[in-house]
């Protein structure tokens, strides 16, 4: 019985499939979702009990993804670590995206993370 | 209608609004010069002033343009010679010259130097650019050396080239009245040591004689120096001609070196816009340059990161699959990295926006001189020979500097500590291919020779051998049907030989 299952958006195959190599590792169920869009689609079907999302994707990015999910009454409580190159940034101004979007992760995490970084992280936003 | 059916087409001194013109108190000898009259429909000199301004037979009243201008980068010449179109004539046969031989060889000289003036708008190269001066400027005046001197450095000194006994030698030459070229400098006149000469005519005797020397107690010299000014007329430099024969430099000489020296200047100027240019060119992407660089190493590192911990963990538990399955994506990111950097070293302006025929010796050189500070450092010798037959290269040029960087690149990192050399030359191989061979002295990869290169780039032992990016010169020979041979040898070094096809559509 897997711990927990945890749904990896990330539009680089590779990345995404050492993410899920990890997870699996530490006992979690991982999905790989290839862009928010996708990701957005399969939601209700899959029930993550967390998120982890990159930013820059194709189609949808992660941001705009993000702000959909806690938009989302059935889905505002499922938590999202966001991987992303500027989190120092968001993290000091929480600036509106794109002058619309807003960053309401649970956690940011700047990228290159530390796969013992992400896994802590994701224990403690489970509990 | 066309210009030419004008009823009365401008004169220079209607076009420049000279204040030389015909009624003026000081008119311009182009004005008066009747036997111009009439060519490209002018009034006198009026539309031949370039012929008339009295520079080329010696006259000592010279219009102002003359003073400022290089005639052949006058708008007004250009304009006469759209408005006549085929009927445009240079010169005039007149105005001190009744020779007709002599007359041909002052139309050869001006057609030379306007020659040179078009071709020099297309060179981007400093150090070519005065060397095709010099050398014309050597040419026209029928000097035995020619040569441009800057003035730079502390105390400032003149600094140049010489070519002497067929090799060029550095020199620096005092920035004072004890030589031609000093004094050419400071006081910002052009030097003809035919005048110190004629002030002390020695008893009748002819410049150049046993007997005038004797008196003189000097040999008689030809020398003939002029300033390079910028337009604020201050002094960068000096033009310089030396004569073998035992004659002066005449006037003309003068004129043409006066307008040589113009062209430096231009030249100058043109290097320094054109790094200004890529400096600026480099500041308006590196923003954009950055961000991309960094989200693409980011990725990349957090590959290695998930990576490098997915096989501690898989070794613990002996676990081979996982292994191999992280390997190999961080195989792949290990080579995203390497073809990474050399994007970042393919971002070269100079190259991309080379116009004109392209020159693989240009190329060579130009990746040379990327590589030179670095060789330097590591005390590497970095040396290129340029192959006399493989200009004009008709090669696709941005795919064939990645190769040259790439095998220069992975030369230097195979060189030895101490006493490290890399050889880097061009030459034509067949009547439409080209070779680009590089040499190292390095610590060579095994006993490969000869081989071709889709087999060879498979072997990533051969690889970690040899340096990254070769997966990107075998891509590049590859994709121009070109190939590649590989002579090394354990401890004594390796060579590669690239060669292209050239293209068979040319311009």
């Amino acid at each position: 019985m897997p711990k927990a299952k945890i749904m990896v958006v990330e539009d680089d195959l590779d990345e995404a499939k050492l993410i899920k190599m990890v997870l699996e590792g530490e006992g979690y169920e991982a999905v790989c979702m290839f862009n928010g869009r996708e990701a957005l689609e399969k939601l209700g079907a899959e029930k993550p009990s967390l998120i982890v999302l990159d930013v820059m994707m194709p189609e949808m990015d992660g941001f705009s993804f993000c702000a959909k999910v806690k938009a989302s009454p059935e889905h505002k409580d499922i938590p999202v670590i966001l991987l992303t190159g500027v989190a120092k940034h968001i993290h000091d101004s929480r600036f509106p995206l794109n002058g619309v979007i807003r960053a309401d992760a649970d956690e940011y995490l700047e990228k290159p993370v530390q796969p013992e970084d992400l896994l802590k992280t994701i224990e403690r936003l489970l509990q | 209608m066309t210009a030419k059916s004008s009823p009365r087409p401008l004169n220079c001194w209607e076009y420049l609004e000279c204040a030389h013109g015909p009624d003026s108190p000081d008119p311009c000898p182009a004005t008066s010069d009747e036997h111009s009259n009439g060519i490209n429909r002018g009034i006198n000199g009026g539309r031949s002033c370039w012929g008339v301004v009295g520079v080329l037979s010696g006259a000592e009243i010279l219009a102002p343009c003359a003073l400022k201008e290089s005639c052949p980068t006058c708008g007004f010449l250009h304009l006469v010679k759209s408005e006549e179109e085929a009927s445009f004539q240079l010169l005039k046969l007149a105005r001190g010259v009744d020779n007709a031989e002599e007359l041909q060889q002052t139309i050869t000289k001006v057609e030379s130097f306007m020659a040179i003036h078009e071709r020099l708008r297309s060179h981007f190269d400093l150090d070519q650019t005065i060397s095709e001066i010099t050398e014309e400027a050597r040419k026209v005046t029928g000097a035995q050396r020619a040569s441009v001197l800057f003035i730079k450095g502390k105390p400032a000194a003149l600094h140049g080239r010489f070519g002497l006994r067929g090799k060029k030698r550095e020199v620096e030459i005092a920035l004072d009245e004890t030589t031609a070229a000093g004094s050419a400098a400071i006081n910002n006149h052009i030097v003809n040591l035919r005048d110190i000469y004629d002030q002390d005519d020695v008893g009748g005797a002819s410049p150049f004689s046993r007997e005038y020397d004797s008196q003189f107690e000097c040999r008689t010299q030809s020398f003939l120096a002029a300033p390079i000014c910028d337009p604020a007329d201050r002094v960068i430099g000096v033009i310089t001609l030396a004569n073998a024969k035992k004659c002066f430099f005449s006037s003309d000489d003068q004129w043409f070196v006066e307008k040589y020296a113009v062209e430096v200047y231009l030249a100058v100027e043109k290097q320094k816009f054109i790094q200004q240019s890529i400096s600026t060119l480099r500041l308006a992407t590196i923003d954009e340059t950055v961000a991309g660089l960094s989200h693409c190493i980011k990725n990349i590192a957090q590959a290695l990161r998930t990576g490098s911990h997915i096989i501690k963990r898989a070794l613990r538990s002996n676990n081979i699959q996982d292994i191999k399955a992280a390997w190999d994506i961080l195989d792949r990111h290990i080579e995203r990295l390497a073809d990474l950097s050399m994007v970042v070293l393919d971002y070269d302006p100079i190259v991309r926006e080379q116009t004109g025929e392209p020159s693989l010796n240009h190329l060579a050189e130009h990746v040379a001189n990327l590589f030179k500070e670095e060789a330097r450092a590591r005390s590497i010798e970095l040396t290129l020979e340029k192959g006399e037959d493989v200009d004009p290269a008709w090669l696709d040029m941005m795919d064939i500097y990645r190769c040259v960087v790439n095998l220069v690149s992975n030369a230097l990192e195979a060189c030895p500590l101490s006493d490290g050399s890399v050889h880097l030359s061009t030459s034509r191989s067949g009547e439409n291919e080209l070779c680009i061979s590089v040499s190292d002295n390095g610590h060579g990869i095994g006993d490969l020779t000869n081989v071709t290169t889709p087999e060879l780039f498979q072997s990533s032992k051969l690889r970690q051998g040899a340096g990254l990016g070769l997966p990107t010169i075998a891509a590049i020979v590859a994709k121009h049907n070109g190939r590649m041979e590989v002579d090394s040898s354990l401890g004594r070094g390796t060579t590669f030989r690239v060669y292209f096809s050239e293209n068979t559509s040319r311009p």
